[in-house]
């Protein structure tokens, strides 16, 4: 073999990517049309009468929310990590043969339950806890992928030539640490193939069916610590990681205070936790974990807040990039909407507003500018930032990523602006009162009055799809763009017309 | 004592406990960098501006081991 | 310390998790015995309601239904009394949902028919003008699994004590058991004996003469165990 210096690999990271766009693309397509049913029920047949069982609204929506959460969002997370992980560590992967196949192993593995948990979810073969719907067999495979995830992180570590650990890094670990946590505990479930009746016959019934360790509100308790905090760790935690190396690589600029960024750390992991109660706003699990959740909501906007401004000020005297730099505007628009989402979420946990938002589509628009605006575009971005240098090529097109940001970022103010007035408007008219006393209104009523919001959400999904078809085309084109050279990547990514 | 009052102990102590490790952090975090011997903690930005496979790391694991 | 901290990958792993951990730890598990205490009243569920559920779950009904109400005026009024811990004693997993894209069905049992399911199940929109639910119709045909049933039976009985072939005292004073089967024949006999109960209140011809013939559609167990919500 000649002797070539030394580069870092990015083989796996490439296998992620592709996942990150294809269960996009599939995650938000669910998406769409599950609004559409809202607004027009007729679409639920869309594929025929024969099919309906696996084409109305209940059954996919699970299937939506986990193709964006365990698929696009997760696959973001893993590419990243393998591009990421590598160049701040200063160590490639190329290096260790081991830290190759464990990469490439969980890749493959990764893929194979993604596959399991598509056909189990259009089965209906579901536990019903959100962002859990998958019953044991597939929970297992799940705890593999996740435990070569780790191995991977501490594996790279473990040979590493930078002795401080980057702060993505301690994002990338804390997520790792924090979902394994959470999903091992609130996973926890019996397989009633166990049971054994009175005449010694067992291994009765469907045998990847389970039941939950937990009853009632003590599953709905660790349901909603699991649930709050996924968003926790999957939502917040690895997207910081990445905005902490993207933004500041793109620019050129320094992080504003590196010191902010690591106090800002541990400020949201020890608040974090705590806030998961203000799920339960109302129900049956203890008053004071109620108050705790609402209380520690409110806290939780200082780090969130602390990271944010810190990204912000990053772009200090250079906001020219902002207006010249589309990558730069995913980006710094991406720290806005987590702003502003981390904002709003801690408003909806105060108790008295919490008292309308909850059940309504309010909660829903929250959850979406976070998703779309946040998470997505910062994926989006570090995809965009991450594909010049591993295709050695630029991007394709630059007016195409400009027009994708506009059209995008209308989809994402539609989606929360009608998803706000649905909300508020149905809270209202559930608890309206006439003047004796009695319900103002009939539950169908505070349906049928929702009907313009929903199409209005719906066309801004549309819009949000259609850009990450053009994030699609786009990145498939960069593969086969104009060659660059190793100095034209050193910060801001080069860029076709 | 009933468990909920251990709880509460227990939520308590946790609570003063992180608190004073967390402001003890942030007067490590700025006063290190005066200090002789200290670290000066902006300097870890260049962990990622510098990433590439050939640039000189921060603090270099090798310059440790001389020590 | 916080420098060599942040220099040793393995025991800043430990801190972070300590730092996560601590708040489950304190909010989770202390409360544990007292809320899955049941409240009198509160009965398990026979083998075809638990099918029903079943039904209910693989359906995801509730993505867009809750079984939460909440201690507010305007919800006693519409959905009947508020929830209680002990209700939920015997639900596993829970079902309050997170949404109301349709009403709470905490009590449906308490105000709707099995005549009502039938009709709203195979078209909502023609029962309630303006519905947005889609029509259910596949349970029409989709014989329910009495045999997943009846092994979640056996396992909560075995590994959570659930009180199966028991007296439990019911809010008159008086005590009901709920039978489960010594044998998988023995509880598909028992599923059927009020399978038929639940179909003699059904119009729909199909389902009548499954029933006749011994099986259960999945519409039969989901009305059960609607019926069942109380």
């Amino acid at each position: 073999m000649e002797n070539r210096p030394l580069e870092y690999d990015y083989t796996v990271a490439k296998m992620f990517m592709f996942t990150t766009i294809v269960l996009g693309i599939v995650g938000m397509l669910v998406g769409v049309i599950l609004a559409f049913q809202l607004a027009y029920p007729g679409m639920n047949l869309f594929l025929g009468e024969g099919l309906a069982e696996y084409t109305n609204f209940s059954r996919l929506r699970p299937l939506h929310t986990d193709a964006v959460v365990f698929g696009f969002t997760l696959s973001g997370i893993f590419a990243t990590w393998y591009y990421v992980g590598q160049r701040v560590l200063k160590v490639s992967m190329a290096e260790s043969g081991f830290l190759m196949f464990i990469g490439k192993l969980h890749f493959w593995l990764y893929l194979v339950g993604v596959a399991a948990v598509v056909v189990s979810l259009l089965m209906g073969i579901t536990t019903s806890k959100e962002y859990a719907e998958f019953e044991w067999p597939i929970d297992i495979a799940i705890v593999i992928v996740w435990v070569l995830f780790g191995m991977s992180i501490f594996g790279l570590i473990g040979i590493r030539r930078e002795k401080s650990l980057y702060i993505s890094v301690w994002y990338y670990i804390a997520c790792f640490l924090g979902i394994a946590m959470l999903y091992l505990f609130n996973n926890m479930a019996i397989p009633t193939m166990l049971g054994t009746a009175a005449d010694g016959a067992s291994g009765i019934g469907a045998w990847y069916h389970s039941v939950s360790m937990y009853a009632g509100t003590n599953d709905a308790l660790v349901q909603w610590w699991y649930g709050h905090n996924a968003v926790a760790f999957g939502f917040t935690v690895p997207i910081v990681a990445m905005i902490y190396y993207f933004l500041p690589k793109e620019s050129g600029q320094a992080i504003y205070s590196y010191k902010l960024s690591l106090l800002s750390f541990w400020g949201l992991m020890f608040v974090y936790l705590w806030a998961g109660g203000h799920h339960l706003l109302f129900s049956t699990v203890p008053d004071w974990v109620q108050t705790m959740g609402s209380v520690f909501s409110v806290i939780l906007i200082l780090p969130s807040w602390g990271s944010a401004i810190n990204m912000l000020l990053t772009m200090k005297g250079e906001w020219q990039q902002v207006a010249s730099s589309p990558l730069i505007k995913f980006m710094v628009l991406g720290s806005t909407f987590y702003m502003f989402s981390t904002l709003e979420g801690p408003i909806q946990a105060i108790k008295s507003v919490n008292a309308i938002a909850h059940f309504t589509d309010w909660i829903v628009g929250h959850v979406h500018d976070g998703t779309l605006g946040w998470v997505g575009f910062m994926i989006m971005a570090a995809l965009f930032h991450m594909a010049p240098r591993v295709f050695k090529r630029e991007i394709y097109s630059k007016s195409l990523m400009v027009t994708q940001f506009w059209i995008q970022t209308l989809g994402v103010v539609l989606y929360f602006t009608s998803m706000w007035i649905a909300g508020i408007t149905q809270g209202m008219m559930w608890r309206a009162h006439d003047e004796f006393g009695n319900l103002a209104y009939s539950f169908i009523d505070t349906v049928t009055v929702l009907h313009p919001y929903y199409t209005i959400r719906g066309i801004g999904g549309l819009l949000y799809f259609v850009g990450f078809l053009m994030f699609a085309y786009n990145i498939y084109k960069t593969m086969s763009a104009r060659p660059v050279e190793e100095s034209e990547l050193q910060n801001a990514s080069p860029m076709g017309a | 004592m009933s468990i909920a009052e251990y709880q509460a102990y227990g939520y308590f102590a946790l609570t003063v406990f992180l608190v004073i490790v967390l402001y003890s952090y942030i007067y490590h975090l700025y006063s290190t960098d005066k200090k002789e011997g200290g670290h000066d903690y902006e300097s870890y930005s260049n962990i990622a501006l510098k990433d590439d496979i050939d640039d000189t790391p921060v603090t270099s694991m090798s310059d440790d081991k001389e020590k | 310390m916080f420098h060599w901290l942040e220099k040793h990958p393995f025991f800043f792993a430990v801190a972070v998790f300590v730092t996560i951990a601590f708040a489950g730890l304190i909010e989770i598990l202390p409360n544990f015995a007292q809320q899955s205490r049941p409240v009198i009243g509160t009965a398990p569920y026979s083998t075809l309601e638990l099918a029903g559920r079943h039904v209910y779950i693989k359906n995801s009904c509730n993505a867009c239904h809750s079984q939460l109400i909440r201690p507010f005026k305007s919800e006693t009024d519409r959905y009947g009394h508020y929830s209680l811990s002990g209700e939920y004693a015997y639900d596993r997993p829970f079902l309050w949902g997170s949404k109301r894209t349709g009403p709470d069905l905490m009590r449906v049992g308490n105000y709707r028919t099995t005549d009502w399911h039938e009709n709203h199940m195979k078209n909502p929109a023609a029962v309630v003008p303006g519905s947005i639910m889609p029509a259910y119709t596949w349970m029409f045909t989709n014989k329910a699994d009495i045999d997943t049933a009846f092994a979640e039976q056996l396992t909560i009985a075995q590994f959570f004590s659930v009180p199966y072939n028991k007296p439990v005292p019911m809010k008159d004073g008086s005590t009901k058991i709920v039978k489960m089967g010594g044998s998988v024949a023995e509880a598909n006999a028992l599923a059927l004996a009020e399978a038929k109960i639940i179909a003699a209140d059904m119009k729909d011809q199909d389902v009548k003469d499954a029933v006749a013939n011994g099986e259960i559609p999945e519409i039969v167990a989901i009305i059960a165990y609607m019926n069942s919500l109380k």
